[in-house]
């Protein structure tokens, strides 16, 4: 079965449903009207942009440019999560870009080579849209445990200190915060992964099956996704984190007070 | 053992410290006075590293205090903070966590020693497995002061442990400290507790002069 391709038309007749979200904005004064036509508009503007590229991308299938736009996808998830993890770029942008690069260029070329055994491991299909449903995947998460990492030792700095006093070493004294933020990093995930295919279908598999592979081939699809996902999440709060120690704390111990970027 | 030597250091703007000097040999019992905003609790802060001075150095048997030796420094030192901030959980967990780092694997769990610290400073054993944050101020300055008690060290820096206590240990904690020869007490208190112990040395922090 061939997927039912959506005329410029019929993508209109979808816009019009937008009629709904308006008229309750208007009618209950939410002020929600400005901000949905503007990230609308956004978001078509960027995927036809997308759509073209990556028409062309599939089309050359040259591993050098894939390999290329993966990296530029993971720079921006790396600057995007830093922003939004309230940590100063000027400190995290490079300890994150290598671990993200790590976590996601190792889970790729580990499916694609072990699991999906390609003859070309850096195929465009498989390396971009693997890449883009990890980094997407994973960014929550990273989110969540870099800012709590380092705003929780901010936040106990007293009792931090003390762990030091008592005459810890430092990876002794930073052991339960790194425990506490991956923690906290995994558990949507992990939450995701256990109520997945009762409560949501998930995206990748809806993108399957109406790709038109059967219903069988997207679940090992999804099943392989999500052990990519919590294994990528994992490995990049984690070693992110690590990598950012040494900029990010004194050799006394202590957390660098210029590390938090500015309200 | 412990000196401040020629010590300069600002804090937000404000002088703390201008060619500050004291030192304290060993086994000495010092109780430092002043009033708050005047540095007391930097000069713990100075000495576990916490806080480096702007001039001057920091001594700590024979070594300054720098980004080397501080990890050793902190290791012979007990200390105990104003704010009592010992984390959470219960304080059976904590005093395990604490007995678990590298530095105090070599000691005992404590049993016998424990029992007569919870007993001598009137903390009963259920208290162990209260949640720390559950517990009053005065039991948990009691609670840090047993830990610190435990980690078997010589040197204790102890800021303002005794405020919430009654006076009957007030006395008692004055007494334990000032009793042990061979400890090296450095204590930031207003209780009379320490300064009418005949066993401790005062010093003025505000007047920077010996007072007793």
């Amino acid at each position: 079965m061939d997927t039912v391709d959506l005329s410029i038309t019929a993508l209109l007749i979808a816009f019009a449903l937008f009629i709904i979200p308006v008229a309750i904005s208007w009618f209950y004064r939410i002020g929600l009207t400005r901000s949905l036509l503007y990230a609308t508009a956004r978001m078509t503007v960027q995927l036809i942009m997308i759509g073209i590229f990556l028409k062309y991308l599939f089309r050359w299938d040259n591993a050098l440019l894939n390999i290329l736009w993966l990296t530029v996808m993971v720079l921006v998830a790396v600057v995007s999560a830093v922003r939004q993890s309230s940590m100063k770029l000027s400190r995290m942008l490079h300890p994150a870009f290598i671990s993200f690069s790590l976590a996601t260029f190792l889970i790729i070329l580990f499916f694609n080579i072990f699991v999906i055994r390609l003859d070309n491991v850096f195929n465009a299909r498989y390396l971009i849209v693997l890449g883009g449903m990890l980094l997407g995947n994973s960014l929550r998460g990273n989110i969540i445990g870099i800012s709590s990492f380092y705003s929780n030792i901010k936040r106990d700095r007293k009792t931090y200190r003390y762990r030091l006093a008592l005459g810890a070493t430092f990876s002794e004294s930073i052991r339960p915060y790194l425990r506490d933020s991956v923690q906290l990093a995994l558990k949507p995930t992990i939450a995701a992964m256990a109520t997945m295919g009762i409560v949501a279908l998930p995206g990748m598999m809806t993108g399957v099956i109406l790709g038109g592979a059967s219903p069988e081939v997207a679940i090992k699809y999804q099943i392989m996704i999500m052990i990519a996902i919590v294994v990528s999440t994992i490995l990049s709060v984690v070693l992110t984190i690590l990598l950012t120690l040494k900029s990010c704390f004194s050799r006394y111990g202590t957390l660098r007070d210029d590390i938090f970027a500015e309200k | 053992m412990i000196e401040f030597r020629g010590i300069d250091l600002s804090y937000n703007g404000r002088k703390l410290f201008r060619d500050f000097d004291l030192s304290l040999g060993r086994s000495e019992k010092v109780a430092v006075l002043g009033k708050s905003g005047t540095g007391k609790s930097t000069l713990f802060n100075l000495l576990l590293g916490f806080v480096r001075p702007d001039g001057g150095e920091v001594r700590f048997g024979g070594d300054t205090v720098d980004d080397k030796t501080v990890w050793d420094i902190r290791r012979s030192i007990a200390y105990v903070d104003q704010d009592v901030s010992i984390g959470e959980g219960r304080g059976s967990d904590l005093i395990r966590s604490a007995l678990e780092l590298k530095v105090n694997a070599s000691r005992k769990l404590p049993g016998e020693k424990m029992d007569g610290l919870l007993d001598y400073f009137e903390l009963s054993p259920a208290k162990l497995e209260d949640d720390i944050t559950d517990l009053s101020g005065g039991e948990r300055q009691r609670l840090a002061i047993i830990l610190a008690v435990l980690l078997g060290r010589e040197i204790f820096l102890l800021d303002e442990v005794t405020s919430a206590l009654d006076k009957d240990l007030k006395k008692k904690t004055a007494q334990f400290f000032a009793g042990k020869d061979s400890w090296t007490v450095m204590v930031i208190s207003h209780d009379p507790v320490w300064v009418d112990n005949p066993g401790v040395s005062v010093f003025d922090l505000e007047r920077e002069e010996w007072i007793q």
